[in-house]
């Protein structure tokens, strides 16, 4: 199949690149630009571990078609924080231990700045929501939490 | 008692910088130059003969590198597990699988592989594949398995060789014949006032870790080796590779890229065969080949737990003391062997030793069926055996009229009792377990509630149960690790351990950190790779902390020996007037005396020394403890149970991270929740998989967490380093029960079969008594 040009804005920057038009948008990510923080987890949108930020949405990367993302903002775990400046989510997520392997945690902590960017003062039922879609075996889910909502705190005061 | 400086600290994780920013390395990450995507042809049929296979085709389509089948592998047998390799003498190890064969066992089963320049070429290359199967009869069952009747699934005498002939069809390996426990049955059962005879059922449930396996296999043109791996047993994969390909052991390296996305007992040893078949592949291709299971892949043609069919006979005297025991049980093990000879004594091991009951017995044994294979899964075993003995000790208190918790304390062992295990039972917290925990949840609250009032019903139930602290002496199992000072004062720790999220790359240093005397970061830990560290079994059998972490205590304290011996002569003082501290060597008498490590390194390494050593010890083996207490609502008109709380208290000897071991308890907490309500595999009638994607396996989100609190008692364990005991396994084992008999106290009806479903909790309300089993087949438990 004829490759089409995409060009969009990746965490910040624009990007061009060729892609196979049946590509999902993790496809591109992970294959084409080699950023594997972008985790491959079920394929099937199942997941969540390879959730991304698309103009101010967490969506599943792995069934979002790449062509979709035409001139769009997507944020991917590379473009967050950076080792001597951690995003909060992040820093609490270091501070208290909370994940295991690793393999759901780029994608939970993207789902967690989506929801933290357009509600900075979530309940403890807005976390949940928005990490329902995130699939962790190792942790039981109670780190991540807290991890979250002690962002949340971080952020706020922060800001305030 | 001197203060530790790093032990009992919950220090921040190594790995969290990585995993956190999205630069940890995974195996599904790896690309190589020149590399190739393999993709693998699986069975249709659940039993079959492959007549004939074509693969001519898909070799002359264009990127395809190579194309392997039955025809083209050496005929080496194997097992894709680490099982065969660390079973003892005189107990052989079962090997029943070739890289491909010319009959298939499972719907599922490794027909032919492709590597090729693109995944899309590699699945065009599959389908270019022409096989011709003869379907043959296939049995899923395990009691319709061991008919003379049925298919025998093995037929081959070099894989029956060194073992015994049953009568039963289709036995893995030894079966265990009745083994006395201890005591006598025929007395303990004459003592008893009651007799309690139940039948338990439980489904097979998956690992499903995030990270699917595969493997990444790269090749020199020496032919050796270098395999990307997301294995929680390096060295074990590396054996098996080797035996695979027919090669020598050095010819072969097996390494995490440093990471893997979860074990749970699904790769000790291959990662559904992908370090093998990328191997042979590689081999054949001369580039590095990639495969990675699709999540489909992943549930059906990778080892899932056993399930277990079993029958416990308990007697008791009438105040409630325990008199007899006989536990029989018959596990389900799929189509190939892995742990399948393993799982029933590991059962049997860690069942057992729970309760001081003088009289026991265990009877068991796996058999082949058509289906997706069964290994090791958390707990290997000891879920399945603590759903039924603590189901019953459930169902006797229920019929003393005793309360559960009392009756537990009652029988539960002693430190000095003697346990049908090859270690002693010297300590045990788990009294305070179960107090703690009990306190926790309001265990005095705990009624049956008026079921005539409401649909709504709650209840409170709890579970107790142990595990065991590595496989020593049931498995080989022992740890060896290498220090080295380096010039700039840091230690360099090799350990072959690997880090599978338990933490291990974070807590085995601590170890060394605080024996030695040095900030925990100069500690330099190398891991997860074979080429660089000493034989290790791996991260199973909960054995890390117990097992590595002694040996990283013995070899800390000798390099520690021998450079106090050194800076003793290099400072003129006497070695016992020096010690190590924040990475300083200093004079107990006199505090203007002050060397760093990497002072002492340096002038060593001028006069031509180099301070290093090997840690090991001889292997030991200590039982933990844990009770873990479940609130329930439960909805008689829909059948779903929603968990209002959990508790679980451990007696973990020694928390060495407490952040890490509270993490695994509450991950292994969120997996008993699905292995007692949500969680099955089951199959349709012709061998298919019906819960094969995350979206039909019920596994729990964030949304069916309840509030749950850990509780860690530390009964420190002598022969564990620092008085540790494993944990990793633990906080899987008495979670169902602890659930079902909850159940039981709301609903006054028990479902003996997990997980309880609403259709099989709203078949039991509506008969107004407890289901045994879906089974009739009475005779099949007969003595």
């Amino acid at each position: 199949m004829e490759k089409k040009l995409l060009h969009f804005c990746l965490n910040g920057e624009e990007m061009e690149v060729q892609v196979d038009p049946s590509a999902s948008l993790m496809d591109v990510i992970r294959d084409d630009l080699e950023m594997t923080g972008t985790k491959a987890g079920c394929n099937t949108g199942d997941c969540g571990a390879c959730t991304v930020i698309l103009d101010g949405e967490a969506v599943r990367s792995c069934i979002m078609p790449a062509l979709h993302v035409m001139d769009r903002n997507v944020e991917t775990i590379e473009g967050i924080g950076s080792p001597d400046n951690l995003h909060p989510v992040q820093e609490e997520f270091v501070e208290s231990s909370a994940f295991q392997c690793g393999y759901c945690t780029p994608g939970m902590i993207m789902s967690a700045k989506a929801l933290l960017d357009k509600n900075p003062e979530p309940t403890g039922e807005d976390v949940r929501e928005a990490i329902a879609g995130n699939l962790c075996r190792c942790t039981g889910y109670k780190k991540i939490e807290e991890a979250f909502l002690s962002a949340a705190k971080k952020v706020n005061s922060k800001s305030s | 008692m001197k203060e530790f400086t790093v032990v009992g600290k919950s220090i921040p994780r190594r790995d969290a910088l990585d995993k956190v920013l999205g630069t940890a390395t995974y195996t599904t990450d790896v690309k190589l130059p020149g590399m190739l995507y393999a993709k693998v042809l699986r069975s249709p049929h659940a039993h079959a003969k492959v007549i004939k296979i074509d693969t001519s085709k898909a070799k002359a389509l264009p990127g395809v590198k190579a194309v392997l089948c039955h025809l083209d592998i050496p005929k080496n047998l194997f097992c894709s597990s680490a099982a065969a390799y660390v079973t003892t003498p005189p107990v052989k190890g079962v090997v029943d699988q070739y890289i491909f064969e010319s009959t298939a066992r499972f719907i599922g089963d490794e027909i032919a592989a492709v590597a090729a320049t693109s995944l899309a070429i590699a699945e065009k290359a599959l389908a270019l594949i022409e096989v011709e199967y003869e379907v043959l009869p296939a049995v899923f069952d395990p009691f319709e398995a061991m008919k003379p009747e049925s298919p025998t699934l093995h037929t081959e005498p070099e894989k029956k060789e060194g073992f015994p002939e049953y009568p039963e069809n289709n036995i893995v390996g030894n079966k265990i014949p009745p083994v006395i426990g201890m005591g006598d049955l025929e007395v303990g059962f004459k003592e008893a006032d009651y007799i309690f005879e139940n039948t338990y059922i439980v489904d097979a449930v998956k690992q499903a870790q995030l990270e699917t396996h595969g493997a990444v296999a790269d090749i020199n043109s020496e032919g050796k080796l270098t395999i990307y791996s997301p294995s929680q047993s390096l060295h074990p994969t590396k054996r098996i590779v080797a035996e695979a390909l027919g090669l020598p052991l050095s010819q072969v390296r097996v390494l995490n890229p440093p990471y893997s996305g979860g074990g749970f007992g699904g790769r000790i040893g291959c990662s559904a065969k992908s370090e093998v078949i990328t191997a042979a592949l590689a081999q054949k291709a001369r580039r590095p080949v990639k495969l990675i299971l699709s999540r489909q892949e992943d549930f059906i043609a990778s080892d899932t737990r056993h399930e277990t069919f079993a029958t416990l006979k308990t007697g008791v005297k009438k105040d409630g003391t325990l008199t007899a025991r006989f536990i029989k049980v018959i596990m389900n093990g799929g189509a190939y062997a892995s742990w399948s000879q393993d799982a029933p004594g590991v059962l049997a091991s860690t069942a057992m030793p729970v309760y001081r009951c003088p009289n026991s017995m265990f009877e068991g044994w796996t058999v082949y069926t058509n289906r997706t294979s069964a290994g090791a899964m958390r707990g290997f075993g000891n879920p399945q055996g603590m759903f039924c003995v603590e189901s019953q000790m459930d169902e006797i208190a229920h019929a003393l009229n005793m309360d559960p918790l009392e009756f537990r304390l009652k029988n539960i062992s002693r430190p000095g009792d003697a346990v049908p295990v090859p270690f002693p039972l010297v300590t045990t917290g788990l009294r305070d377990c179960i107090t703690q925990g009990a306190e926790k949840i309001g265990w005095s609250r705990r009624v049956e509630p008026d079921r005539q009032k409401s649909t709504k019903l709650r209840g409170m139930g709890m579970g107790v149960g142990s595990h065991v602290s590595c496989s020593h002496p049931f498995h080989v199992d022992y740890s060896t690790c290498q220090l080295i000072l380096q010039q700039d004062g840091s230690i360099l720790y090799s350990t072959g351990v690997p880090d599978i999220g338990t933490g291990t790359s974070t807590t085995l240093p601590q170890f060394v950190a605080e024996v030695l005397g040095v900030d925990i970061s100069m500690v330099k830990i190398v891991f997860g790779d074979t080429q660089s560290t000493p034989f290790e079994v791996g991260s199973h059998a909960s054995r890390t902390c117990y097992a590595a972490g002694k040996a990283a205590i013995a070899g800390a304290e000798k390099i520690k020996k021998e450079i106090l011996e050194y800076a003793a002569d290099y400072l003129k003082l006497p070695e016992d007037d020096l010690d190590i501290a924040k990475g300083m060597v200093y004079s107990l008498s006199n505090d203007n005396v002050k060397v760093s490590l990497g002072e002492i390194a340096l002038q060593a390494h001028l006069k031509t020394k180099q301070f290093s050593c090997i840690g090991t010890v001889p292997p030991t083996n200590a039982l933990p403890w844990e009770a873990h207490f479940a609130e329930v609502e439960v909805d008689t008109e829909t059948g779903q149970v929603e968990i209002i709380q959990l508790v679980a208290a451990h007696d973990v000897g020694k928390a060495i991270n407490p952040a890490i071991v509270e993490g695994q308890i509450e991950g292994a907490l969120s997996m008993g929740i699905g292995f007692a309500l949500t969680e099955q595999y089951q199959i349709d009638e012709n061998g298919r998989q019906l819960y094969d994607t995350y979206h039909k396996y019920m596994m729990p989100t964030v949304m069916d967490m309840p509030p749950m609190e850990t509780i860690i008692v530390e009964e420190h364990e002598p022969s564990g380093p620092f008085g540790v005991r494993g944990v990793g396994e633990a906080g899987l084992v008495p979670t169902a029960p602890a659930i079902t008999n909850a159940i039981f106290n709301a609903t006054g009806v028990r479902v003996n079969q997990i997980p309880v479903t609403p259709d099989r909790l709203l078949t039991a309300l509506k008969n107004q008594k407890g289901i045994s089993t879906v089974r009739e087949d009475e005779e099949i438990y007969a003595e």
